[in-house]
């Protein structure tokens, strides 16, 4: 139960009013995702504006396209592919470049080089080192468009593999390979940070 | 198992993807090795931060998405259709068959230039009577077709 006393629906119950017409049990869905979801698209398009619309557009589609949902299966997987997709068409919409190779994007002149420091364990504490959230942002920026959203489904939202594979509609392995290549360069970019 | 194998397993031992017993040799080996156990933290590091990192951006644009229903509500509205456009879908074959209708009753079997039941040919035969003040025309017009008379008085149409 909420502190409100108002019962916490599953998500399908929710779906089902939604589906009835019952817009309140749409929002509250939307609020149950909204902040993973944003979270999600502004690791993708990297832009707070951008990533709002992505998020906005994404539930305005879930919600036309709720007839389709195939009870049983999970609805945050199956809204993450309309959002991921419409992501990922928002940032291939920019002409933002998207191929800054690593150790441009933490050393480019745009940006002061971060100093080297202990990492933080803490929201707080990163967003208090904000060269190291903009190098961060940097980095994951300058990883080609799958890779970027295949660690973020992964390490951010903890979806399995198979989730992934369904998300993006590719092979388990191919969401291994894609991992694999971005926590490499990931990690080779904190080094150079933390060598800094 | 070796550094090798180890390294190799890495990924699948971070995402908890590796067999109970491989599992358990992963860890016994990365327990004795601290060039392996380094590699495996700043893999797992790699995580640790993107999740700080998300959950920072996302606070960043928490009074945003305060006001996100509202924007999602305006978006549903902006896309919903009319009253009348489900209704319009749903019956959007009634005129249609209906004009397909008219069109082969005025055409068919026809080849286009008559009306409808307009008879393609047929015989007509005349004969007239003629008398002081009258001359009247028998027509007939087939078998199917009603025997037409005109009467024409003399000097008058």
């Amino acid at each position: 139960m909420k502190e409100s006393g108002k019962p916490v629906l599953p998500d399908e119950e929710l779906i089902r009013s939604a589906l009835g017409g019952d817009d309140e049990a749409f929002r509250e869905l939307m609020e149950r995702y909204k902040g993973r979801a944003y979270g999600v698209a502004i690791g993708i398009v990297g832009d707070p504006d951008e990533a709002q619309d992505v998020v906005q557009d994404a539930f305005v589609k879930a919600y036309y396209r709720l007839k389709d949902f195939r009870f049983g299966s999970n609805f945050y997987t199956w809204f993450y592919r309309l959002l991921v997709n419409q992501a990922i068409d928002r940032w291939r919409k920019r002409s933002r470049a998207p191929t800054v190779s690593l150790d441009e994007s933490w050393m480019s002149g745009e940006g002061t080089m971060p100093e080297a420091v202990a990492y933080p364990k803490t929201p707080e504490e990163l967003a208090g080192n904000r060269e190291l959230v903009e190098g961060l942002s940097r980095a994951i920026g300058a990883l080609p468009e799958h890779h970027r959203t295949v660690i973020l489904l992964r390490e951010v939202d903890g979806l399995s593999y198979d989730e992934i594979a369904q998300v993006l509609a590719c092979s388990v392995g191919t969401v291994m390979s894609r991992l694999h290549y971005a926590r490499a360069k990931l990690r080779e970019a904190l080094k150079e940070f933390r060598e800094g | 198992m070796d550094c090798t194998n180890t390294i190799r397993m890495l990924q699948d031992g971070i995402d908890g993807r590796l067999p109970s017993g491989e599992s358990e040799k992963f860890r016994d080996h990365l327990a004795g090795c601290p060039s392996c156990r380094a590699e495996e933290a700043s893999l797992r590091e790699v995580g640790d931060l993107l999740r700080l990192w998300a959950a920072v951006r996302a606070r960043e644009g928490e009074p945003q998405l305060n006001a996100l229903w509202t924007r999602v509500k305006a978006g549903i509205e902006e896309g919903r259709e009319p009253w009348y456009a489900a209704a319009a879908r749903r019956w959007f074959w009634l005129p249609v068959a209906a004009a397909i209708a008219v069109f082969a009753l005025l055409f068919y079997p026809s080849d286009g230039t008559r009306a409808p039941f307009h008879p393609i040919h047929f015989d007509v035969s005349v004969e007239t009577l003629e008398s002081d003040t009258a001359t009247v025309a028998l027509v007939d017009r087939g078998k199917d077709l009603p025997r037409v008379i005109w009467i024409i008085e003399d000097a008058k149409s």
